[in-house]
């Protein structure tokens, strides 16, 4: 056994760029991916919101856990191999665009009809129209609870300690392992989560309550 | 009523989704030979590193002791570096069959549920496992286990051997690995833990405050490197390479190296 | 070499499957039960309750909030021990979903409670009503009214949260994969059957919860 000393605890603490990394990864790769839900959420077309929703339904009805596991073990089955840093990525990312999709579907909804008619008779066409009238009112009301979700893909990269991906959680198992001392390590854990979570909550909330203020 | 016949609609549709998936699933993967090995020059191999002095860490954090050694070893024969890949107990398999490594040389009990998965080399090392508790609780037969809470390794050789002998009435705790099982029995959250004599060591250096003893001997295990049930020319590779260094003394000078005394004669390979 | 599919031993295990099926979807209903009386209590206290209090739930909020389930969890199993609290891996579980799913609860609710207008509380009061019919009517039931898509989402992702209870050796679906798993060493076979009826069981709560909203928050109050 190991003493819990300067090196463990730098280990763990260096482990953070991991977690970062991957969050940022999974919310570049959720983001592209929920953009296109979002979209397809509000299409026009029956088949491609019926196709959204699906996927969506998907995402958010099984467990990140277990999308985490497929993601790592599923590719293997078709000889491509991923390592825990691909498939954590991959699946953070898929699990992302669901729920991205679905914040930003609510949030193009809320634009008012009235704003999609004008823009429509102004002979603007769906492109257009999206990115010139709709997006920049939906992008303000879609602020909030992005960073909202951005805090729990934050706190969900602590499962690709699962498997077997080296980040802030699994650097912790893996020194608590070694030293025993569980409730020193996870509450550092639990602060350091903390302290990278906090200010974006706190973001969020700010700018919601300044966006219902502005509604009134 | 409507809501029950909903209930159901929606279900049977995630059924006939889930069906339609797992037929579409099912694809080839690729053999390991030791000539690919050296053509692509690294042996890629899975070992734990929650369990030492077997599969550790070392400071740097990267996998050390007695498998690691094994597998650098091997990797050193055919002439190509080893890649050395963390697993755990219950995801060690997964990783074999998906082609994630070439062979787990990870303190892998050579048992006949196993053999029906992979291929078992001839044993390379070998341990003791126990139901350790406090000499304080009496266990003398696997019938004293009634009303005892236990914990385990989920997918160890202990949970099979525990599962087989404990009454009715025994709370078995699986936990992930041997560590949080550890964790469990030092923060009393059971009574007993189904262990090998590597973890006792431990025990009795750390925490002799706990007075952990063994009680009941589970089974001598014998272990096996695993490959995959095609990669019949590795295990063959491997056989020779095992004898190898049990002769010329290798082996022996790892034993020694982790666990401070030579090594006894390797058991026999179990049969079933 | 290629793998080769065998779902026999997987669907052989079934009875073992339902009952972790029946834990998970107990756990889930007794930690949304617990939860929501939390959420009322708390949301309850933190519109109207003293300043200390006030400050005390703001933190716990914003600890939960901002923490991962995982290390939660293992904090209780582990951690408090080691402070003369102990439970059981399942009473573990439950309070830790307790724990987690009141922290949203709590400002779900709250802003139900805010979204409704001082001067209905006025008109229950000038139509005799008492403080707890007030409450339950007036108050309480157009405040879910108002949040019920939030609640009920938070709700799913509490039960989808069940799943990592298997790292503190509770008994549900997914601990149930892992022994079978450790049988079979049909690993995909397992974690796909287990996914599937962990989209059954978001299926399963969607649905009820469509249905409560229809049976009991549309229909005007008698």
């Amino acid at each position: 056994m190991r003493e819990l000393g300067p090196n463990e605890i730098l280990f763990i603490l260096a482990a953070v760029r991991w977690t970062l990394l991957l969050s940022l990864v999974a919310f570049i790769g959720g983001a592209l991916g929920g953009l296109l839900i979002a979209l397809a959420r509000t299409s026009e077309l029956k088949w491609l919101r019926l196709l959204a929703n699906g996927y969506i339904k998907l995402f958010q009805g099984t467990p990140l856990l277990m999308q985490l596991f497929l993601a790592f073990f599923v590719p293997g089955l078709f000889g491509w191999s991923v390592d825990p840093w691909m498939a954590a990525a991959i699946g953070l990312s898929l699990h992302a665009s669901a729920f991205l999709g679905e914040i930003w579907r609510g949030a193009i909804e809320v634009v008012p009809r009235g704003q999609w008619e004008a823009a429509t008779s102004l002979g603007l066409r769906y492109w257009p129209k999206m990115a010139l009238v709709i997006a920049p009112q939906a992008v303000r009301i879609a602020i909030p609870p992005t960073i909202g979700f951005l805090v729990q893909l934050i706190k969900g990269t602590s499962l690709a300690s699962i498997i077997g991906f080296v980040e802030l959680t699994r650097a912790a198992q893996v020194i608590n392992n070694a030293t025993f001392r569980p409730f020193t390590i996870f509450a550092l854990v639990a602060v350091v989560y903390y302290i990278i979570c906090r200010p974006l909550s706190a973001y969020s909330k700010r700018m919601e309550q300044k966006l219902q203020v502005a509604a009134r | 009523m409507s809501l029950f016949k909903s209930i159901c609609r929606r279900s049977l549709g995630a059924l006939v989704f889930a069906g339609l998936a797992a037929a579409s699933l099912g694809a080839p993967a690729n053999a390991a030979t030791p000539e690919e090995i050296k053509a692509r020059g690294k042996l890629i191999v899975g070992l734990l590193t929650d369990y030492p002095p077997f599969g550790g860490t070392d400071a740097q954090q990267q996998p050390a002791g007695y498998d690691a050694d094994v597998a650098k070893l091997m990797a050193k024969s055919l002439g190509v570096q080893a890649e050395l890949v963390p697993v755990t107990g219950p995801n060690r398999i997964p990783y074999l069959l998906t082609n994630k490594v070439d062979v787990l040389i990870a303190t892998f009990g050579i048992t006949a549920e196993r053999s029906k998965q992979v291929l078992f080399s001839n044993p390379y090392s070998t341990l003791t496992i126990y139901v350790l508790a406090p000499k304080n609780l009496t266990i003398k037969t696997p019938e004293d286990l009634k009303s005892v809470s236990i914990s385990v390794a989920r997918a160890s050789t202990q949970d099979t051997a525990i599962s087989a002998i404990a009454p009715q009435g025994t709370q078995l705790k699986r936990f992930d690995d041997d560590a949080t099982a550890l964790q469990a029995l030092i923060s009393g959250q059971v009574q007993a833990m189904g262990a090998s004599n590597t973890i006792l060591a431990q025990l009795n250096k750390d925490y002799a405050q706990l007075n952990m003893e063994p009680k009941l001997t589970l089974r001598e295990q014998a272990n096996g490197m695993a490959f995959r049930k095609s990669d019949t020319a590795l295990a063959a590779y491997a056989n020779n390479f095992i004898a190898e260094i049990e002769k010329n003394g290798e082996l022996s000078a790892i034993n020694q190296r982790w666990f401070g005394i030579p090594l006894n004669k390797l058991p026999p390979m179990p049969t079933f | 070499m290629s793998y080769e599919f065998d779902f026999a031993d997987v669907f052989a295990a079934w009875p073992e499957l339902l009952q972790g099926l029946l834990n998970t979807l107990w756990l889930s209903a007794a930690a949304m039960a617990i939860g929501m009386v939390v959420s009322v209590a708390g949301a309850l206290g933190k519109t109207s309750g003293p300043k200390w209090l006030r400050w005390i739930i703001d933190e716990y909020i914003e600890l939960i909030r901002n923490t991962p389930f995982l290390i939660q969890i293992f904090m209780i199993y582990f951690g408090l021990p080691s402070m003369g609290l102990k439970f059981s891996s399942n009473t573990a579980a439950l309070i830790a979903l307790v724990v987690n799913v009141g922290a949203y609860g709590i400002e779900i609710i709250r802003a139900g409670i805010e979204s409704i207008q001082k001067g209905q509380v006025e008109a229950g009061k000038s139509l005799g009503m008492r403080p707890l019919q007030i409450f339950r009517y007036i108050i309480l039931k157009p405040a879910i009214q108002a949040v019920y898509p939030s609640l009920t989402s938070q709700f799913i992702l509490l039960m989808l949260n069940t799943s990592v209870c298997s790292a503190i050796a509770a008994s549900e679906l997914t601990a149930v994969a892992g022994d079978i798993q450790s049988r079979t060493f049909r690993s995909f076979e397992v974690y796909f059957i287990v996914t599937c009826m962990y989209l059954g069981l978001s299926i399963f709560f969607w649905t009820a919860f469509a249905g409560i909203e229809r049976s009991f928050l549309r229909k005007p109050t008698r």
